[in-house]
């Protein structure tokens, strides 16, 4: 009976034919899973490393970074078919557009490069060289700056996307990861999974205005979609944190085995998916409950992950 | 039937993934954490299971190849003692030891060539992008770089027999006279870090991602094993041109055959006989010959521990040896 109500609730949520696509960074496949019985449906070779995905501006398609394929593979984000690929990319770890859609960014993470690149065309604009190991990219609403963490120098960059250069730099707590710039443009979120917690900066000003103990390995962000709480997963603490954007404080932690990563909420605040790196899972977490409500085989290293029927990115 | 096999192989498959994540999350992980070196959680994750794949392969190469050695031997000896050192290398290589150091030692220069290049507009293009078919076909793109990667290897081989320094190290893995499934990992440091070098750069100029380079050194250093084995045999007429047997390589390793003549030796291919056949280099011979280097029957002294046979490649690199 219990399994009759998820399968109906799920039916409400996600459309009918849609899709969870999940990168499974190890095996270089991304798994099609179904979201209503809860299955992987098949496993499709996609590139050599592939780590994080994000939709276009227009919603019409998915873009997968395979990092070691040095390129981009489009997919249809609610069936999660291949449609297109795009070469010479070099490198693309994370990836993100500009909120003016004008520029697409991609941090090298293995060489230590930021690249700009046209949105429309994708023709490199500026290859800049970074320190050590660029990883998660955040954007001020204005689009003028991209924000990127450099997880081996400890740092924040902060890179001018009308000159194409960086502005300035920003010393951070040991290995910070993702960067989440609060929905008022005011504050920036850094994941320090080196440590323990949370920092909080007002990039304005450039100076810290907060730390908040989340758990080990505070990693990455997504919204709850309510316009006021992200979720942050503790990879090593195997944990994950909601922290009020509005207060600045932690509202509630609850566990989720196997070194969680990357997150979706449902378009209804109720589920919370995350990718398992370690146990070759994704988990799905009931929102009201925090109680894990199933766990789905998939591939090797599983990292990004995406359904259309989200929450709202705020 | 196969509904119970494929049962059985998600068991397996599995146990393999809980083992993978409780040695990484109890061990690996925490000591990362307090080395400072998170940002290399993923790839100790992947040395992990590495370490995993090395341990149940020595186990496995222990049962099934000690077994043939016992079943059909070359030779049998009362004094085993010289085997030794070659165990210490298959288990210093097997779980990760050396790998991981050169790793670390190759990793920054690999990088930053790659970083280079890229910032001059260079971006390596993979096999894929010339066959665009193996996108879609890990399993033939794994086969294709597998053909690449051992056609480099049989001329890398060729550079240690044919460069007077080179011969210098790599003379101590040919040094067995008591030669077993154990002595392929009986290498010097700086000859696995020569080779290692090349092999990495030619990885990153055909486009051989790391966890196709992990399987495909996995798979050779199978084949390897085999072919090194104490064992009197051959893969048939067929077989002998498919894949590198341990007679066609016991002639390799043979005394005054294996590293000797105008072509400083022959069979030296490591998984596959073609390229000695290609390129002129293959024997003929149908013998199970003695192994090690003439000189050792003039006294030659090569070492019996790990550590003197580390200085003495050294110093016979040096030419005061």
């Amino acid at each position: 009976m219990a399994a009759l109500a998820w399968a109906f609730a799920a039916h409400a949520v996600f459309a009918p034919g849609e899709k969870v696509i999940v990168l499974n960074s190890g095996d270089g496949s991304i798994s099609i899973v179904d979201p209503v019985s809860k299955v992987e449906e098949r496993r499709v070779p996609v590139g050599k490393e592939p780590h994080h995905l994000m939709a276009t501006p227009d919603d019409r398609e998915l873009i997968v970074a395979n990092a070691a394929s040095n390129d981009l593979v489009f997919l249809d984000p609610v069936t999660g078919e291949i449609l297109r690929r795009i070469p010479d990319i070099s490198d693309p770890y994370q990836i993100g557009y500009s909120p003016d859609r004008k520029w697409f960014v991609a941090a090298s993470n293995r060489l230590d490069r930021v690249d700009i690149y046209h949105a429309g065309s994708f023709k490199l604009a500026k290859r800049l060289a970074m320190p050590k190991v660029p990883s998660h990219i955040a954007f001020s609403a204005d689009s003028r700056i991209a924000f990127v963490t450099l997880q081996e120098s400890n740092e924040i960059a902060a890179i001018g996307l009308e000159r194409h250069e960086v502005l300035w730099k920003l010393a951070t707590g040991k290995q910070p990861a993702g960067i989440w710039m609060t929905p008022d443009d005011r504050h920036l979120l850094v994941g320090i999974t080196g440590e323990s917690h949370l920092e909080i900066y007002d990039w304005r000003a450039r100076k810290l205005v907060k730390r908040i103990l989340t758990g080990l390995g505070a990693h990455n962000f997504v919204a709850r979609g309510d316009g006021r709480h992200v979720f942050l997963s503790n990879r090593m603490a195997n944990t994950i944190s909601m922290v009020d954007q509005e207060t600045l404080e932690v509202k509630e932690t609850f566990p989720v085995f196997g070194g969680p990563d990357c997150m979706e909420v449902t378009k209804d605040g109720k589920q919370l998916w995350t990718t398992a790196r370690w146990i070759r899972m994704v988990t799905v977490v009931d929102l009201e409950t925090k109680k894990v409500l199933h766990q789905i085989p998939v591939g090797k290293s599983p990292h990004g992950l995406y359904f259309r029927s989200h929450a709202p990115r705020r | 039937m196969s509904a119970i096999a494929a049962g059985i192989g998600d068991r397996l498959a599995s146990l393999w993934t809980w083992l993978h994540a409780a040695l990484f999350e109890a061990v690996v992980q925490p000591l990362v954490f307090h080395l400072g070196m998170v940002t290399w959680l993923e790839a100790s994750f992947d040395a992990t299971e590495i370490f995993l794949v090395g341990a149940l392969e020595v186990l496995v190469l222990w049962a099934a190849l000690g077994a043939l050695e016992r079943w059909r031997p070359v030779e049998v000896w009362a004094d085993r003692g010289a085997v030794r050192a070659d165990v210490v290398y298959t288990l210093l290589v097997r779980l990760g030891v050396l790998p991981l150091a050169i790793f670390f030692l190759l990793l920054p220069v690999v990088d930053g060539l790659d970083g280079w290049l890229r910032m001059h507009g260079f971006i390596p293009r993979g096999l894929e992008d010339l066959f665009p078919v193996l996108f879609a076909h890990p399993l033939a793109s794994f086969l294709a770089y597998l053909v690449v990667i051992d056609f480099a290897m049989y001329w890398l081989h060729r550079a240690q027999h044919s460069f007077g320094f080179w011969w210098a190290l790599h003379a101590l893995h040919h040094s067995q006279r008591k030669m077993t499934f154990w002595t392929d990992d009986r290498n010097h440091v700086l000859d696995m870090v020569l080779t290692d070098a090349v092999l990495a750069v030619l990885a990153l100029a055909v486009g051989v991602a790391p966890g196709q380079f992990v399987a495909i050194v996995a798979v050779t250093r199978a084949a390897e094993s085999l072919a090194h084995a104490n064992v009197r045999l051959s893969f048939g007429r067929v077989g002998e041109w498919l894949l590198v047997s341990p007679r066609f390589h016991r002639l390799h390793h043979a005394i005054g055959l294996g590293h000797e003549g105008a072509r400083q030796g022959c069979n030296f291919a490591v998984l596959f006989p073609v390229w000695d056949h290609l390129f002129g280099t293959v024997s003929a011979t149908r013998e199970f010959p003695a192994t090690g280097i003439r000189d050792q029957l003039h006294g030659r002294d090569y070492g019996e521990g790990l550590w003197r046979q580390q200085w003495l490649g050294l110093k016979r690199m040096a030419g005061r040896a």
